[in-house]
């Protein structure tokens, strides 16, 4: 029923190349665009706890306008640029990493913020050096989820952006049109491959930045 | 803008199987069914991790996979799959065209939060109250229905909220094979340039997730019982955290 | 782009450079003195193919094409994005591109006049003066000679069932059969003006599937049964492939398919010589482009799973032998 040509596939690895590196850029810049904006109002939320209710609800506005309707409603203003997908896919991580972010600061127990005060610990540094690392493991799977998330998103944005943007989904648009299941799955497989390794990475990172806890056995 | 105005002002619009109303109906009812179907299997699922505390991996893995599978891809993967059925299982091939591919996608991105906000809002429930309820004779399924439940109800609720604002967004892309609901204004919009349908179609999906999100955040904060203190605001994402 | 096409474009651009460099100027095209052209096709096969081979052609003749707008949608976001600027050069359907505009519904009355001749070299001049009332600047290159068209196209058992060999037939039983048309059907008027006023049928039909056009989607709806009336392309391989039926256009409501390149204007003003520099470059080409060959062609992509850019590469290259 389905054929998968493996030597097509042989034949064109540096499409595929090309179009999972282009799937990662699409999905590094919104990520760190997102977590730089994201962070910033978290910080913001601590000092001034009244800008939650508000951001939470642009977020999630953002959030809430259909991945595909963004994309096509952009080409007009950004036109046929990687900025069309960029700015969408940033919003759309907003929601998950400020809410999580925030939660994750907030976890903090007030007694360890009232310690670090006692000890002498500066606003900014207490932020950095205590509220901050213990805050890593709700950040991070704030992180993990937008991240899969984007990846996802990338894949839809190539039903409008033709040969300019969409990295895997690209493959799956095109054997569309030709009717070629070895490129839909494999643009279809791919993004979930892709999406997978991230994950795992960004687990990783978790490890590495939270040595503490890896003797309890953390929910990722 | 102007466009989208004349739109929705379009008496032609507000009628008929074409019309907004029953475009946002057939739009919700998919998206309902399939969060309704996500929860049978997550709610089970997360009861049995969340109580006893077995197959956590097994919970986390599945969460994963439903969130890594990109739906549009997933959608694509499933028309011929579908189709293919059709004949085999006796329904009738419209179905394997126009809403099986996009439903199921909806279901793997739904099972994943409600899961997690099942296992993880019955873990947060203090040991101590699961203790004195089994010293003080109850069974588990009483410890689960009549403690754990009630206490985790609100964090399961949020796992609700999520899994039904990612499923509304999502069913656009139904759209694409046929399928109905507002997604149709917007593939519609996109195909024919037509900037009014695409912005009212935006529109009315943003404004539909947004209501419902509203009506079960407050259901969220019915079901938070009073002298409890959750760590954080009702949020809907906070559910997502272990 | 793909490695391989980026190290092909420099390696021209450098190349150029140095001929020029050698040559006493002036009288050899260089890439430095090109304008860009920004080329875009429809997001289907055939029309990624012609714009493929207008790329290449123009490429070999020392201009720097961008495949930025390549497979950007359906006509009217190609249109749209042609008409934002965001691509200057683009393969229409000239028949088709012509009723877009004369049958459209915002059409002033001097152009729902122009009628559709049926000839191909008429239309393309009618699109040209359509263009020129519109101030679209825009230009219509050479014509070729195959074309590609609509084909309502069903099962043998759907035709047999209902008795189906042309269209006509259709409005008889339109209440039993199960319509898949793309989405933009509804503006195209050799789509939906065909079917509604030619061939009564009610729009929209009581059972319609909205899918993209010429797409493995609506073929792979037809094969399992889920729709039975399909609007393809007449040049698609499958409908052979699966011995399917055309039904017969018995009332001409589709217009001549003749691919030509359309330019802006905008884009011509930059280059030396304008529009017969460019024509002198893509009208040869163009006259080969026949049916037959287009139909060849897309079965090497359709079928064999070929890149449209090794096909029109060696398309090009059997030209010039």
């Amino acid at each position: 029923m389905i054929e998968i040509r493996w030597d097509w596939i042989l034949n064109h690895l540096d499409d595929v190349v090309d179009k999972t590196w282009q799937h990662l850029i699409l999905l590094l810049i919104p990520m760190v665009v997102g977590f730089a904006i994201a962070f910033a109002l978290a910080i913001l939320a601590m000092r001034r706890p009244g800008t939650v209710g508000p951001v939470t609800a642009v977020t999630g506005l953002l959030y809430t306008i259909p991945s595909l309707a963004a994309f096509a409603v952009l080409i007009p203003i950004t036109g046929l640029t990687l900025m069309t997908a960029i700015i969408p896919l940033t919003t759309y991580t907003l929601l998950i990493l400020y809410v999580n972010t925030v939660a994750g600061l907030r976890s903090v127990p007030p007694e360890v913020n009232e310690a670090a005060d006692a000890m002498g610990y500066t606003h900014t540094s207490r932020l950095l050096r205590v509220q901050l690392p213990l805050a890593v493991p709700l950040i991070m799977a704030g992180v993990r989820v937008a991240a899969v998330t984007t990846i996802g998103l990338v894949t839809v944005s190539a039903i409008i952006g033709g040969q300019l943007f969409g990295g895997l989904g690209q493959f799956i648009t095109e054997g569309l049109q030709t009717d070629f299941d070895t490129k839909i799955y494999l643009g279809a497989m791919g993004s979930v491959v892709l999406a997978f390794l991230v994950d795992g990475a960004l687990v990783t990172l978790q490890r590495w930045l939270t040595p503490w806890a890896r003797a309890r056995s953390e929910v990722p | 803008m102007e466009q989208m105005i004349a739109f929705l002002t379009d008496p032609a619009n507000w009628q008929d199987q074409a019309g907004i109303p029953n475009r946002l109906i057939e739009h919700l009812t998919i998206s309902l069914l399939a969060v309704a179907c996500a929860s049978a299997i997550a709610l089970a699922l997360g009861f049995y991790i969340g109580h006893t505390g077995k197959l956590q991996l097994l919970g986390i893995n599945l969460a994963n996979i439903g969130r890594a599978v990109p739906s549009y891809a997933v959608m694509v993967m499933l028309l011929p799959v579908m189709l293919g059925l059709a004949p085999v299982l006796g329904y009738d091939p419209q179905i394997g065209l126009r809403f099986l591919p996009i439903f199921l996608a909806m279901l793997f991105l739904a099972v994943p939060p409600i899961l997690v906000a099942t296992y993880a809002g019955i873990q947060q429930v203090d040991r101590d109250l699961t203790e004195s309820s089994r010293g003080m004779g109850m069974t588990e399924r009483q410890i689960l229905t009549r403690v754990e439940l009630p206490l985790a109800s609100a964090v399961i609720v949020g796992g609700f909220r999520v899994a039904l604002l990612q499923v509304i967004a999502t069913a656009t892309i139904g759209a694409f094979l046929a399928g109905g609901g507002l997604g149709r204004y917007i593939v519609d919009g996109i195909a024919l340039r037509d900037n009014g349908m695409l912005y009212a179609g935006v529109l009315l999906v943003a404004g539909l997730a947004i209501g419902t999100d509203v009506l079960l955040s407050w259901l969220q904060r019915r079901l938070t019982p009073r002298g409890v203190r959750l760590a954080t605001e009702s949020s809907p994402t906070t559910a997502e955290l272990a | 782009m793909r490695s391989t096409r980026r190290l092909a474009l420099g390696a021209s651009i450098l190349a150029s450079l140095a001929i020029a460099g050698t040559a006493g100027g002036g009288a050899i095209v260089t890439a430095q003195d090109q304008p860009t052209v920004v080329v875009g096709s429809d997001a289907f096969y055939e029309s990624v193919l012609a714009a493929e081979i207008y790329a290449q052609a123009l490429e070999a003749e020392g201009y720097p094409v961008d495949r930025a707008g390549l497979a950007i949608g359906a006509r009217p976001a190609r249109l749209a994005a042609f008409e934002s600027g965001q691509i200057n050069l683009m393969p229409e359907y000239i028949g088709f591109g012509l009723e877009f505009f004369t049958r459209g519904t915002d059409a002033s009355e001097e152009i729902a006049a122009i009628e559709t001749s049926g000839n191909a070299e008429a239309d393309a001049q009618s699109l040209q003066s359509v263009f020129d009332a519109l101030d679209y600047n825009a230009t219509v290159l050479g014509v070729s000679a195959g074309q590609d068209t609509n084909a309502a196209v069903v099962r043998p058992d759907t035709a047999e069932e209902f008795g189906l060999s042309a269209m006509s037939d259709l409005a008889a039983v339109q209440d039993e059969l199960r319509f898949g048309l793309p989405p933009e059907c509804e503006a195209n008027a050799p789509c939906r003006g065909a079917l509604e006023d030619a061939y009564g049928i009610t729009w929209p039909p009581a059972q319609l599937s909205a899918l993209p056009a010429c797409g493995a989607e609506i073929a792979g709806a037809l094969e399992g049964n889920a729709i039975d009336v399909a609007w393809l392309c007449s040049t698609q391989p499958i409908i052979a492939q699966n011995g399917w039926i055309v039904l017969a256009d018995d009332l001409e409501t589709q217009p001549p398919g003749n691919l030509a390149p359309v330019i802006s204007n905008e884009l011509l003003d930059q280059i030396d010589g304008g529009a017969d520099s460019v024509a002198a470059i893509l009208d040869p080409i163009s006259a080969q482009l026949t049916t037959d060959v287009l139909t060849e062609l897309g079965v090497r992509i359709a079928v064999d799973q070929e890149d449209p850019e090794d096909v029109a590469a060696e398309f090009l290259a059997g030209l010039s032998e």
